[in-house]
């Protein structure tokens, strides 16, 4: 915590990234937007031993543990972006709670595509959700973290520390610069449980759009934090069973045989 | 983490996020301090009513629906905290915690070395798959009720 080195570094990766602003710039039909805290993420990990060696492992380590406490701040700033527009998100409730249930795309497209290539039942893991800290909890308890399983999670939990946030950032950009969507069914769709995910997709729609901005991030605020009531649940009671049912089916299809029980 | 550290660290933040707020979105030092004051205040009784409450509720729970509540129009002074609060560029919030981020990511690289690129392959289409889901039924939705 009184670590000044990383606390040093952070200030000038800050002064770095904002100096260089958000960058615009148009591919094709579309404009696709960058945002300082993308260059900040990305020069910060260009420190690691593996590039600059300018931080150590201990540093990281210090980094890592503050990580919960650096975003308390954004969530104070986002339960003010709802306020003022709560009875307008109040209005589209429906939508708002409805689209939890798109959550449920990650395995639709997931576990045929897993098991298309291979994969056995880290598919499961892998495919049942985003992801984030509930669900390796979740698969923890249910298989076990040593399992295939349990290694699938983990595995789609580690790239999506790593690189998540740049690629819900631009994912937000390129569907709003090519896909027939408004701005707010994108916002609504950035709450997927993981606030810099929500934050990096929905600040490149703010960017996108400043007229909408302050509705756009309390869209993005309000799905993220029904993410977190039902996500669990929603794992538990819907996605689990669904990914165990298509994955059989899949493997199926894929083998000519309903999958052997594990014998590991 | 301990009340009085997690303070300490907020204010390291509140301080990085006005200096994010000048340089990227030339909102002045002084007139964002109100607003950054608030916040830190949001977040440390969100941070204290989940070591006084026993219920295992996270405390981000608490600072989001404590800003949401002080900023419903309606609640006496919101307008004037909304106020003070608007100087503080959302986005200037977010460049501190990743540059934080960025620095801890390093010693997961090994195990993203490790994880194989099928599993990476997979992450994205789960990514893509759970946004785009998402966004297709909010956009249903919000059509069907007209306010799009």
């Amino acid at each position: 915590m009184k670590n000044w080195k990383i606390h040093g570094i952070a200030l000038i990766l800050v002064i770095i990234a904002e100096l260089i602003g958000i960058i615009k710039f148009k591919v094709g039909p579309g404009t696709i937007v960058l945002l300082p805290m993308l260059y900040a993420l990305i020069f910060g990990i260009l420190l690691s031993p593996k590039f600059l060696k300018v931080v150590n492992m201990k540093d990281m380590t210090d980094a890592n543990s503050l990580i919960t406490v650096t975003l308390l701040l954004l969530m104070a700033r986002y339960g003010t972006l709802i306020g003022p527009s709560l009875p307008k998100i109040i209005q589209s409730g429906p939508a708002l709670i409805l689209q939890e249930l798109g959550n449920l795309g990650t395995l639709l497209l997931g576990i045929p595509i897993a098991v298309l290539l291979g994969l056995k039942r880290e598919a499961i893991g892998a495919a049942h959700s985003v992801a984030r800290e509930p669900n390796v909890a979740l698969i923890g308890d249910v298989y076990g973290l040593d399992s295939a399983e349990g290694q699938g999670v983990m595995g789609v939990y580690i790239c999506g520390t790593v690189f998540g946030t740049i690629f819900f950032g631009l994912l937000a950009s390129f569907a709003a610069a090519y896909l027939p969507f408004h701005p707010y069914a994108l916002a609504m769709a950035a709450g997927v449980g993981s606030a810099s995910m929500m934050t990096a997709a929905v600040g490149s729609l703010s960017a996108m759009y400043p007229d909408m901005a302050n509705m756009l991030q309390a869209y993005g605020a309000a799905s993220n934090m029904l993410s977190g009531l039902d996500g669990l649940y929603m794992s538990l009671w819907i996605a689990l069973p669904a990914s165990e049912w298509l994955y059989k089916k899949m493997h199926m299809i894929k083998y000519g045989q309903a999958p052997q029980k594990e014998v590991e | 983490m301990k009340p009085k550290d997690i303070f300490f660290v907020m204010v390291l933040v509140g301080i990085l996020s006005l200096v994010a707020n000048l340089v990227g979105y030339k909102n002045g030092i002084m007139e964002s301090i109100p607003g950054m004051v608030i916040l830190i205040g949001i977040s440390m009784l969100g941070v204290l009513i989940r070591q006084v409450i026993p219920i295992k509720i996270p405390s981000v729970a608490y600072i989001v629906l404590i800003g949401t509540l002080i900023t419903y129009p309606g609640f006496p002074g919101s307008a004037v905290i909304s106020g003070y609060i608007s100087k503080v560029n959302f986005l200037a919030l977010t460049t501190p915690i990743l540059a934080y981020a960025g620095i801890a990511i390093g010693k997961d690289l090994d195990a993203l070395k490790k994880t194989g690129w099928k599993i990476v392959l997979v992450a994205c289409i789960v990514f893509i798959g759970t946004y785009i889901g998402s966004a297709v039924i909010a956009q249903s939705i919000l059509k069907f009720m007209g306010l799009i």
